[in-house]
């Protein structure tokens, strides 16, 4: 047998599981979106022509989530960006106790999402949570963040960022690890002061990390669904609502099995082109920079 | 800002961990005299029915089940890979990547229908079949890395040596990756104890429920009719395990993360 054969079949098993966990699930979806299946039909699935899809652009709860959930990503990935990029010149000086330090701002990361939600609901609780007691203790009174939509959007935003910051910081961390000494000192030797390294030398070099990390986290921010479903519910008046919640909402409780996967399938291809699209712009641009700092 | 980092990152968790310590009646007047400490709420998690520490044992079960799976999966899987040259290699990588992003909540409709169809629901070592599918992606790009990382010279010896593949890897190549199987493993198990949505889906037998599911069912009510502070005790216990388990493995966790974001 040769060992190309071989290796193949080494890698037989895990793909697959691969294929049945992520290509079945598109497959799956891309049946489903043509069919009929939900209560009216005894859940048994008729094919509808393309009547998911019309209904699609159509859904108006469909596109303010689309917004909502993009609205959502794209700020709290700009929010952990310049947060990291803090923990991380923080995490890269020469501290005593790093090491402690480093493994403690982990923490809210290695949480269940569900668990630090819900630690944020209690804190945001109205009246009794400490939030409000300490707004009644400065002499003002008790609020309802989580009924009032712009609050409710914030504390969600702030929430997210709170659990994902350490690991776009780490992420980052890697990166300035990456970056010769030699070469700060030499700036710092012309007369460049701390913010002039930060932006001749220090970001320049750590693109591929930010762009890496936008990646990652604009991908995981545009599928959020834990987060919400616990912190907020979606609400109030599904002004929090996410595309994944509305996805698990019309499979889950309206039982509508066809326009969910539609749903899902139409949240997949809005990521592919931002998560995709991202990737090119980011690419061309860094293909350009080379081809002009070789000319 | 040692400092403020901490109180940022530790704050919300220091404050459950009051909360959780607090009679209810101190929960609602915050001027309570006497001694407003008590350990009721825990002894109520504990007595619950299951109690408590049966959802850190099944979180734990299927944590520890999907690693074991993934690891024996992804080691020849990356082994393969790091053979393969050409286009397939290309292709496989990059799906590999493309993979490791996809948000696992846009999966859990189709996984359902896996798991009716095969009798799946309501079994935790079940749960771990799709859930080490979840964790392959990263691991098998991080352990490629790790074997890209030895030197050929050393396999080409060993093969020279009369050694089988099987005796290669478990002799020569395992016993030096061990970091890398070190921190693959944690990442898996971290991800599949907090994994959310497919665990909702999967398992409604109230016994059988992981922590994340477990937590989030308790909140589920209205926040009036929760015992806050033995949900606050439930939350403590449950991030107590994952304490640990970051301060004792926080090299290989970093090490981990960090590699498979510049490798991948």
């Amino acid at each position: 047998m040769k060992a190309r054969t071989a290796s193949l079949l080494l890698m037989a098993p895990a793909l697959l599981l691969l294929a049945a966990v992520f290509l079945y699930p598109l497959l799956l979806y891309g049946w489903l979106s043509f069919q009929a299946s939900s209560v009216l039909t005894g859940l048994e699935p008729v094919p509808n022509g393309g009547a998911n899809w019309g209904r699609l652009l159509d859904d108006a709860r469909f596109w303010t989530d689309a917004f909502q959930t993009l609205r959502f990503a794209v700020c709290s990935v700009a929010l952990e960006l310049v947060g990291g990029l803090g923990l991380a010149l923080l995490l890269h000086r020469p501290l005593r106790g790093r090491g402690t330090l480093r493994a403690l701002t982990l923490l809210p990361w290695a949480l269940p999402t569900t668990v630090m939600a819900l630690g944020w609901r209690w804190i945001l609780n109205d009246p009794h949570g400490p939030l409000n007691a300490a707004i009644r203790f400065l002499g003002g009174s008790s609020y309802g963040f989580l009924s009032t939509p712009a609050t409710t959007w914030f504390f969600v935003v702030l929430a997210d960022v709170w659990k994902t910051l350490p690991f776009v910081g780490l992420l980052l961390l890697a990166g300035l690890q990456t970056i010769p000494e030699d070469l700060e000192e030499a700036l710092r030797l012309e007369g460049a002061g701390r913010l002039q390294i930060l932006r001749r030398l220090t970001l320049p070099l750590l693109v591929p990390y930010l762009a890496l990390a936008v990646l990652f986290r604009l991908a995981q921010a545009l599928g959020v669904f834990d987060l919400i479903q616990v912190l907020s519910g979606g609400g109030p008046a599904g002004s929090t609502e996410s595309l994944a919640l509305y996805a698990y909402l019309n499979a889950m409780r309206f039982l509508d099995f066809g326009y969910a996967a539609t749903v899902m399938l139409a949240t997949f291809l809005l990521l592919l082109v931002l998560v995709g699209g991202s990737w090119w712009l980011w690419r061309r641009g860094d293909l350009q920079g080379r081809r002009e700092g070789a000319a | 800002m040692r400092l403020l980092v901490l109180l940022w990152s530790l704050g919300p968790l220091l404050w459950q961990l009051r909360t959780s310590l607090l009679r209810p009646e101190a929960l609602l007047a915050p001027l309570l005299e006497g001694n407003p400490w008590t350990l009721a709420n825990y002894r109520l998690v504990l007595s619950g029915d299951p109690p408590f520490w049966r959802y850190l044992g099944n979180s734990t079960l299927v944590a520890l089940a999907t690693t074991v799976l993934t690891l024996l999966l992804a080691v020849p899987c990356a082994y393969g890979l790091q053979q393969q040259r050409g286009l397939l290699r290309w292709g496989v990588g990059l799906g590999l990547v493309a993979a490791a992003m996809v948000p696992t909540v846009l999966l859990f409709l189709a996984l359902l229908e896996i798991a009716r169809r095969f009798d799946l629901a309501n079994d935790l070592f079940a749960l771990s079949l799709p859930y080490a599918g979840l964790s392959l992606p990263l691991a098998v790009l991080l352990l490629r890395a790790a074997f890209g990382d030895l030197p050929a010279e050393l396999e080409d010896a060993a093969r020279l040596e009369g050694l089988g593949l099987g005796q290669r890897l478990r002799h020569v190549l395992l016993p030096l990756m061990g970091p890398a199987l070190a921190s693959t493993g944690i990442l898996v198990f971290l991800a599949s104890w907090n994994e959310y949505a497919i665990a909702l889906t999967w398992i409604s037998r109230n016994d059988l429920l992981t922590l994340p599911i477990a937590i989030a069912r308790i909140g589920g009510g209205s926040v009036f009719t929760i015992p806050y502070g033995a949900f606050a005790a439930a939350t403590v216990m449950g991030s107590l395990p994952l304490l640990l388990l970051v301060l004792l493995a926080q090299r290989p966790i970093v090490s981990g993360l960090t590699r498979g974001a510049v490798k991948g």
